[in-house]
């Protein structure tokens, strides 16, 4: 067990690496065209001058601010909707065609519509982001809902739990597993449209920054606020993953 | 006074369509309160979809039952199952496996606590309180199963092939424990099996079901004193019974 986690670690590192060292060889090479692929002191260098002049940090608080209101809100919402959809067959013949229709529509198509409505306003950012996370969490709701054995809610029933008992006892733990899926995918989501909704319209965040890279032409910036984004999506994906073991102990199957 | 009665039940699985399955026709009995019965059939005759029925887990499509003259409808804690598949909850530790029942009524932590010693010893767990259920054998699962209704304190058991994955000896012993609890308590208990031995060990009637469409074929009272002892099992009366009942099951 420990030498296979030291070997996952290893290749991990491994396949890291040998990005970064192609990366370095190619910018190395004296035709390479520093305005295009900037070398990595470049990178670094924009890192720092970003973080004295606290452009990255007034950014990156806007952004996960954003990230964080709308997965809290588009999750709960999804939560609820999804355990009355998944358990009650009335409100799924209600509600079930709706989300099956709007489900194929990907959140950025929202973008005009809601600058329509609400102007390039924070509360838009927040709704769109809350759109993404609530569409792909919610389906994963449902399915754990419908996937709950029969067997425990008879055995539930029979050893004398009423309707809403049996629902708080036996249903929402036994879709925990599909809930928390629904959840990372969902996080994954909000990052997704936050970086989309701020390109477009947005006065601060870190899509504000790649687009004022793009316009200026500083390319070091557009490659660090990559690195910036991909660094916070995975850490926060890790972080899920611990939440999501320890919730888990009882399971079989616990990744 | 805990008496079930079964009265002209049938059942047919998709009724109206071309794929309806008669599964159960016209079943008539009696099981007195207190009494012991077990039932015994081919495979597919309608043993567990009789024994859910009178958990009140579905609605016969003709007939009824009553549980002390009142039709059952609907499941209560009045008749506690122990089904055929795995039905012990994954996400709760055996303990508290045990004690789901009381806890859904309100027991107090000391309540719960006093139940959990109890049944998680009666059904040989001892020491296995904390842990998960994936940690358990498919044979200990099966008591935590057995633990937790008997630990709901029911009226009528149903148990549907309750000992089938267990070993001889932890067999043995949970027959004679479940006949010890039996007698303390006079419940009325229905046992579906395929183990004849079982069924004459524990019954004081054996209900023999024939397949497609599942009829009662006959029902054998079994005279053997009680209490049950494992003696028993090698003397003749024993073992004429059984010879009866298997050339039933044979064919
Ligand atoms: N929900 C269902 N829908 C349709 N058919 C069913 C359903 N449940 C059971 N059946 C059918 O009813 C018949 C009897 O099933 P049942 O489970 O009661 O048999 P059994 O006597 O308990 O068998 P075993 O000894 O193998 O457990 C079987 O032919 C089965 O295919
Ligand atoms: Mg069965």
């Amino acid at each position: 067990m420990k030498n296979l986690l030291r070997g996952r670690l290893f290749l991990g590192a491994l396949s890291i690496t040998t990005v970064l060292v192609i990366y370095v060889v190619v910018t190395n090479q004296p035709d390479n065209n520093p305005s295009l692929l900037p070398p990595i002191s470049l990178i670094i260098g924009s890192f720092f001058t970003n973080l004295e002049a606290g452009t990255l940090l007034d950014a990156l608080s806007a952004s996960l601010f954003r990230i964080f209101l709308g997965f809290l809100c588009g999750t709960t919402a999804a939560l609820v909707i999804g355990c009355l959809v998944g358990w009650y067959e009335t409100v799924e013949y209600l509600v079930d065609p709706l989300i099956e229709a709007v489900r194929p529509i990907p959140p950025l198509a929202y973008i005009p519509i809601v600058i329509i409505w609400f102007g390039i306003e924070e509360f838009s950012r927040v709704l769109l982001i809350s759109i993404a996370c609530f569409m792909v969490c919610v389906v994963n709701v449902i399915a754990g809902m419908k996937n709950v054995p029969k067997v425990y809610v008879d055995a539930a029933a029979t050893l004398g739990a009423s309707r809403i008992q049996i629902f708080r006892t036996v249903a929402i733990p036994a879709a925990t597993p599909f809930i928390i899926t629904g959840y990372r995918i969902a996080l994954a989501a909000a990052w997704t449209t936050l970086v989309a909704a701020e390109l477009i319209a947005a006065p601060n965040g870190l899509g504000y920054l790649l687009q004022e890279g793009r316009r200026y032409f500083l390319t070091d910036q557009v490659m660090m606020i990559i690195v910036i984004i991909g660094v916070c999506a995975f850490s926060m994906d890790r972080a899920f993953r611990a939440i999501q073991k320890r919730l888990m102990v009882w399971s079989e199957a616990r990744e | 006074m805990p008496e079930i009665k079964v009265n002209h039940l049938s059942h047919t699985f998709g009724k109206n369509t071309p794929a309806a399955l008669t599964v159960l026709d016209d079943i008539n009995l009696t099981f007195p309160s207190g009494s012991f019965t077990s039932i015994v059939g081919t495979s597919g005759c309608g043993k567990s979809t009789l024994l859910k029925m009178m958990a009140g887990l579905f609605v016969p499509s003709d007939g009824e039952m009553t549980l002390d003259g009142d039709v059952i409808n609907g499941t209560d804690n009045r008749r506690g199952m122990v089904f055929q598949q795995d039905a012990v909850f994954p996400w709760m530790t055996v303990a508290k496996n045990v004690s789901y029942g009381p806890r859904l009524r309100g027991a107090s932590r000391a309540e719960q606590a006093e139940i959990e010693a109890k049944w998680v010893e009666m059904v040989g767990l001892k020491g296995f309180e904390d842990r998960w259920p994936r940690e358990l054998s498919g044979g200990m699962r099966k008591r935590v199963d057995i633990g937790r209704v008997y630990a709901n304190n029911p009226d009528v058991l149903l148990m549907d092939e309750p000992f089938g994955a267990l070993d001889a000896q932890t067999k043995e012993r949970m027959q004679s424990d479940l006949l010890k609890t039996w007698n303390q308590t006079k419940k009325t208990v229905i046992f579906v099996t395929h183990d004849l031995e079982e069924a004459i060990f524990l019954s004081d009637r054996i209900i023999v079901m024939s397949a497609r469409p599942g009829r009662i074929r006959h029902i054998e009272e079994v005279s053997l004193p009680r209490p049950r002892e494992d003696a028993m099992r090698l003397e003749s009366e024993f073992l004429d019974i059984k010879r009866k009942l298997w050339g039933m099951l044979e064919h």
